[in-house]
Order: structure tokens, then C-alpha cells, then sequence
């Protein structure tokens, strides 16, 4: 497909296309490969680990080299997170796996890479294993998810696991160097620690900030623009509703909740995560009461996965906060 | 001759001066049964529940020697309903005067109010037919004569106030029971079960024998439950009383009682928690036992339904958290959440279109698009550099110009 080459978004355009230019998974790489040479001996693959580390890239990479040009046509590409249900899964894996029968090559089976698996629910899963059994014959699954843990177990066991670490600081900052250099932008070397500092191993998020940062000065990104970068993308409704809390102002807090679930469309276990990772970039708050707050979003990050109704559970974190952060010399 | 087990059966009105309270309504119905020239062929009995409209209907039919044909709202009534029920009764009311001792039928229709619009489809205007065709009398009860679907009915009907009987006249019902019963009641506790009721009969006879029926003595110590006792008590009033209770037990017994829908209920609560306690170190502690209780509510899911009894202990422990700093507060009445849902639709559809595009080009979940692809896109349009990004995505003029616009993440 012609887009792929002109792909304007970064991520999209260095993207690697074969195992051999992918990033900093040297062992993870060699044994794909041993696959890669007997198709026919590739078992269903689970791919665990932090966003941004090359999983999805790993798995495009596997279908490119199993399909080679024709590799759209034999890879059925689902995200779980966008999926409305188990129903839809088993309905478009059944089209696929009936309209690509005919094999291709020595491959003798099509290609179901499903991403974010682990926000698949237990029923959802005991499905999908199901799914996974009745077309072995003609479908080869890539499971892609955060946390392996959240796969059940009779799943786990019908696939190698591949667990994917955080990305080398020094091999992060190698490959946004190559980029800058393709693309003719200076990269400081600060400003690439920097960003490296921002991602938190995410490669993703990375080079979108380095492309972003490319934008304020033509041919030059420095480590004052990338500061500029990170202040502007980072979630300031999330940071806005944590002040809020802390200051004591519960109810304005709140309604910077339900702006982030209606105008934002995020779920409550979204808008928790995102407070855990902005709690952390937050200045004016020891690490101390950093700790202390974190352990309040992971007990109610729990209650979540446990409870009913999600705005009950957000509204509930946020007082504690309101009553943690409320103005010292009020009563207690 | 098997003994009613229910006390409200058992000592049911069989005459018309039995019926406690209400005279005037009393003294009208009979003289307009009585009049065979009456000038309205139909009746409407309305008022409050348990005041006596239908036990005066039956005891009226006893006295004077009716058989009464009764409706009432566990009937489905649909035009072929009552027609079927209804059409013979008072087509044939003649031939069965001289086939019985009976001087008749009377068609009661009981809950007239309580005809649905969609299952009853064509219920008002049949009954209205059959007032016309019919030979009988036809007596109707209601609770709330005010809505809109009875007007055309109280047109053509003799109306018939009932009230709340008064409280005096309940005690000394209430006495006589206990009397005939052999319990010991303290005076107090039957005041108490009385002025609870809210002029309420049936309840109030349905109160005590739930107290006093096995231990066969009532103090008022025993009335405690019913401090939460109430019929039909709506979503508001359930809430009002939930945010002033005195006490731990306050709360439970009102939980206990009440009959809202729970997720409406821990919905409603979650939403005017805040505006109760407006101390930071109580609202946190009360929204603790709330999103407790919503944990416990998860648990249950859809069957574990004896998990009930902790989910309503932690609602109760919630609204125990102090009961000193009550203040009067006008409750957020709609869901929050709703309303919120509502008004933002437009928006969320369009992000959610912007991402799934996003989500396609770049192999990620709309969810991820939303929060690692979006900032940054913004950025560059912002300033002037996404031209090739916007084509690239596909993305609609319109699309690019929501994502300027629209509020940073």
C-alpha cells in the first residue's frame, strides 16, 4: 500500500519493517527468526510488556516476513480496546480466517494479531481460547498485551511468551539520533536525554515528541523546546483535577472528572492510570506525599477493577485526595 | 371456615359503619348507590392508598345485596380485557336479578390510575364505552385523580373524596385489634405505629402484626423499626432521609425498608455525597464506605444476591459518618453522569471518529490515540506544521479544526 511509504508520522515511517532493524531485542529477534525460517513451527505468540517497547512493530515485522508485500491481505489486525465485544472478535475471525483459507506459500495459515488483549474480560477470554482452538488449522494468533498476568492461564499455555523490557536509555537515544538525522534536524544531546527522560522507556512517545519538538525551530531541536513540548502535550485536565483535589475543592475537581469522561470519552480506569503517571511529574509535592498519594490511586485502582459503578470509585479517590492535600491549620 | 392469616383480612370492615373515618365519603357513596335514579352512572372513589375505598365498596355491595365483578390493576386491562370480563356483567345484570337473591352486579374497577398506556392499550376509552352501554353501576377507585389519562372518566362520574383517616381513629382500631388478639401494647407504641402510618389503615394494621403477632406485647421500645417505614417511598425521600439520619441504625433500618432501585440509589448518593458533608475529613471517609458498598454491589453482579446485606451496611456506614453536621441541602436530583453523557455527545462522537483514523494509520487503540497521538497533533497544528499529518490521517477539515479547538488534554 502506497501510504505506507509516504507515512508522514514518524512512528509510522521509521517504523522498522524487518526483524534485523528492530530496536535493542536482540533475543526476543533470534528466536522469531528460528521461526521465521519453518513457518510451519511458529505456535501462537503472547507478547508482553510496557507500551512503546515494539511489540505491535515485532508483530507487523513477523507478518511482513511471513507474507512478504501481500502481508494485509493475510493479517487480520484487531485492537481488544476497540472491539465492542467478544462477538465481534469471534465474528470478523471467522470471516477472515474462511476468506484467507487459500495458503500462501509454505505458510499455511493467515495471521490474527490482536493488541491490548489483556483489556479482554475473563468470559471474553475463555471465548477467545475457544476461537483460538477451532481455527488453529488455518490462523496463527499474536496476542499483544501489557500485563501477562491479565491473560488467562489456558491461553498463556497454547502460546510462547515473549516478554518485552524497558527499552535501553542508550539504545533509545541511538535510534532518535538516527531519525533527527534523516530527517535534517540537529538533536542536542540534551534535548535527547531529555525526551528519553519524558518517554519513560516508551519509544512511541519518544519520537511523536521529537517530531513535535522538530516543529518549533526549523532544523533544531534543543532541550528548551523539547521542555516546551512536554509541557504542552502532557495531560494538564488530569494535573488541573489533581490540583483541584489537593486544594481541598472536591467539587471542581469533580467536574474536571466528568470533563474527562465527557468530553474526552475516558474510562474511569484511563483517568486513573493517567493520574498515577502525572502524580509522579507533578512539582510542589515531596516524594513522600508522592508515595503516599500513589498508594491512594492504587488502592482505588483496585477497588475499580472490584466495584460497580467507575464514577463512584474516581469521585471516592478524589476526596481522599481532598482530604490529604487539604490546606495545613484546618481542622483534622 | 379457614381464619385469615393476614390481620387486614381478618378484620376487614363487613358493614359500612365499621369503616373507620372518612363520614362525608361514606354518606355520599351510600346515597349514590341507593339512588336508583341516579344521574351519573358511574362513581370515582379516590384518595390516598389504605383509607377504605374498596373495603366501603364491598361492604356497601354486602349491605345491599350486590355482587360486586371487580378489576383491579394485576388485571391486564386492554380493550379486549375488560370487554371480556367487563361486557358480560353488565350486559347481563338483568336476568341474574331474577335468577339469585342478588339485586345485581356493580362493576368495580379498582386502580384506574394504574392503567398503563402501552400493555392497556385502549383501557380509558373502553371503560368509557362500557359506562355507557352499561345497565349497572360502575364504581372506580383511584389514588391520584389528577392525571391526564382519567379526565374523560371524571367527566362522566359522581366524585368521591377520601382522606387520610385520622390518628385517634387508627389507635382506637389499633386497641380493638389488640384486644381481640390478647396483646399487651403499651399506649405509646401504638401512637407511634399510628402517626407512622400517615393516616394509613391498612399499613398500620400490617405494622402491628408484624410487631406483635408472636411476642404478643408491644412497647415502644419494639416500634424502633418503623422509624423508616414508609410506603412507596420515592428516590427523594429515601435520599432526604438517608443524608439526616441520627444514627448507624437509622440508616440500616431505612435501607432496609426501602424499595428504590440500588444502582439508582448508590448512583444518587455518590452524586450528592459532597453537598452532605462539606468537611473534607468526612466527605473522604463517607465516599470510603460508598465506593466500599460499590465494590460489594460489583460483587453481587447478577447473582450473588446475599452479598446485599454488606453493600447496604456500607451505604449506612456512609451516611452515619456524622449525623451532628446535617444540614438542609437541595438534592442534585438527574444522575450527573447522565446529564454530563448527554451534553457532550456531539464531542465525544467526533474525538472518537478522529482516533479510530488515528488508530488505523498507526496500529494503536483509539484509547492510545487519544492520549499519545492527539497532543501532539494538536501542537502541530497549532502551529501550522500538520498540513501533511492531516492529509496522511485523512482526517476532514472539519475533524483538524475540532482538534484545535477542542480543550487540551
Amino acid at each position: 500500500m502506497a501510504a505506507e511509504d509516504e507515512a508522514v508520522m514518524w512512528v509510522e515511517k521509521y517504523r522498522p519493517k524487518t526483524l534485523d532493524e528492530v530496536v535493542d531485542l536482540k533475543d526476543i529477534v533470534e528466536s522469531l527468526k528460528a521461526f521465521m525460517r519453518n513457518p510451519k513451527t511458529m505456535p501462537h505468540l503472547l507478547l508482553a510488556g510496557i507500551p512503546g517497547t515494539g511489540k505491535t512493530t515485532v508483530a507487523l515485522c513477523i507478518a511482513r516476513e511471513l507474507f512478504g508485500q501481500n502481508w494485509r491481505t493475510f493479517t487480520l489486525e484487531l485492537n481488544a480496546s476497540d472491539e465492542r465485544g467478544i462477538d465481534t472478535v469471534r465474528d470478523r475471525v471467522k470471516d477472515f480466517s474462511r476468506y484467507s483459507r487459500s495458503a500462501f506459500g509454505n505458510v499455511p495459515y493467515a495471521l490474527i494479531v490482536l493488541d491490548e488483549s489483556d483489556q479482554m474480560t475473563g468470559p471474553a477470554q475463555t471465548a477467545l481460547r475457544r476461537i483460538m482452538e477451532t481455527s488453529s488449522r488455518t490462523s496463527r494468533f499474536i496476542l499483544i498485551c501489557n500485563q501477562s498476568g491479565k491473560i488467562i492461564e489456558p491461553i498463556q499455555s497454547r502460546c510462547a511468551i515473549f516478554r518485552f523490557s524497558k527499552l535501553d536509555r542508550r539504545a533509545m537515544i541511538d535510534h532518535l539520533c538516527c531519525i533527527a538525522k534523516k530527517e535534517n534536524v540537529k538533536l542536542a544531546p540534551e534535548a535527547a536525554e531529555r525526551i528519553v527522560d519524558y518517554a519513560e522507556g516508551d519509544l512511541r512517545h519518544a519520537i511523536n515528541a521529537l517530531q513535535t519538538a522538530a516543529a518549533y525551530k526549523e532544523g533544531v531541536v534543543d532541550e528548551k523546546t523539547v521542555a516546551l513540548v512536554v509541557g504542552e502535550a502532557s495531560p494538564a485536565q488530569v494535573q488541573l483535577m489533581i490540583r483541584k483535589a489537593l486544594n481541598g475543592d472536591f467539587i471542581d475537581a469533580r467536574k474536571q472528572m466528568y470533563d474527562l469522561i465527557g468530553t474526552f470519552g475516558f474510562s474511569g480506569s484511563e483517568i486513573v492510570r493517567q493520574m498515577q503517571r502525572e502524580l509522579f511529574k507533578m512539582s510542589g509535592l515531596t516524594p513522600e506525599q508522592k508515595a503516599d498519594l500513589a498508594d491512594v490511586v492504587g488502592e482505588y485502582d483496585y477497588r475499580l477493577t472490584q466495584g460497580a459503578n467507575s464514577d463512584i470509585q474516581l469521585s471516592a479517590l478524589l476526596a481522599q485526595f481532598a482530604k490529604i492535600g487539604k490546606p495545613k491549620g484546618e481542622t483534622t | 371456615m379457614r381464619e385469615d392469616l393476614l390481620w387486614v383480612e381478618k378484620y376487614r370492615p363487613k358493614r359500612i359503619m365499621d369503616i373507620v373515618g372518612n363520614e362525608e365519603a361514606k354518606t355520599a357513596f351510600v346515597n349514590w348507590f341507593k339512588n336508583a335514579h341516579r344521574t351519573k352512572k358511574a362513581v370515582l372513589l379516590y384518595g390516598p392508598p389504605g383509607v377504605g375505598k374498596t373495603t366501603l365498596v364491598n361492604a356497601a355491595a354486602n349491605e345491599f345485596s350486590f355482587r360486586v365483578i371487580e378489576m383491579n390493576a394485576s388485571d391486564t386491562r386492554s380493550e379486549k380485557a375488560i370487554t371480556r370480563v367487563a361486557g358480560p356483567a353488565v350486559a347481563f345484570a338483568a336476568l341474574d336479578t331474577f335468577s339469585t337473591e342478588s339485586k345485581g352486579n356493580v362493576l368495580f374497577m379498582d386502580e384506574v390510575d394504574g392503567i398503563a398506556g402501552n400493555e392497556d392499550r385502549g383501557g380509558v376509552s373502553t371503560i368509557l364505552r362500557i359506562i355507557e352501554d352499561s345497565r349497572v353501576p360502575v364504581i372506580m377507585a383511584a389514588n391520584d385523580p389528577d392525571i391526564e389519562k382519567l379526565r374523560p372518566l371524571k367527566k362522566v362520574s359522581a366524585l368521591i373524596r377520601f382522606y387520610q383517616v385520622r390518628i385517634p381513629m387508627i389507635i382506637s382500631l389499633l386497641q380493638e385489634i389488640c384486644h381481640r388478639e390478647g396483646i399487651k401494647a403499651e399506649f405509646e407504641a401504638l401512637e407511634r405505629i399510628a402517626e407512622n402510618s400517615r393516616g394509613d389503615v391498612r399499613s398500620a394494621i400490617n405494622d402491628l402484626q408484624s410487631l406483635g403477632e408472636t411476642t404478643k406485647t408491644l412497647t415502644l421500645q419494639d416500634t424502633v423499626a418503623l422509624s423508616a417505614r414508609n410506603r412507596d417511598v420515592s428516590m427523594d425521600e429515601t435520599l432526604r432521609r438517608f443524608f439526616s439520619v441520627k444514627s448507624l441504625q437509622d440508616a440500616s433500618m431505612l435501607l432496609s425498608y426501602s424499595n428504590v432501585d440500588y444502582d439508582d440509589l448508590l448512583m444518587s448518593i455518590g452524586d450528592n455525597l459532597p453537598l452532605r458533608f462539606t468537611n473534607p475529613e468526612d466527605l473522604a471517609a463517607a465516599y470510603n464506605f460508598v465506593s466500599r458498598a460499590d465494590m460489594y454491589r460489583g460483587r453481587i453482579g447478577v447473582e450473588n444476591w446475599h452479598l446485599l446485606r454488606y453493600f447496604f451496611n456500607s451505604l449506612a456506614e456512609a451516611a452515619a459518618v456524622s449525623p451532628e453536621s446535617y444540614q438542609p441541602f437541595t438534592l442534585i436530583s438527574p444522575p450527573i453522569r447522565v446529564i454530563t453523557l448527554f451534553w457532550t455527545k456531539g464531542k465525544r462522537t467526533a474525538l472518537d471518529s478522529i482516533c479510530a483514523k488515528i488508530g488505523q494509520r498507526c496500529h494503536v487503540s483509539r484509547a492510545t490515540a487519544k492520549t499519545d497521538f492527539l497532543p501532539f497533533i494538536k501542537i502541530l497544528l497549532a502551529r501550522n506544521k500538520a498540513d501533511d499529518v492531516v492529509s496522511w490521517l485523512e482526517l476532514l477539515p472539519e475533524e483538524a479544526e475540532f482538534i484545535s479547538k477542542m480543550n487540551r488534554l
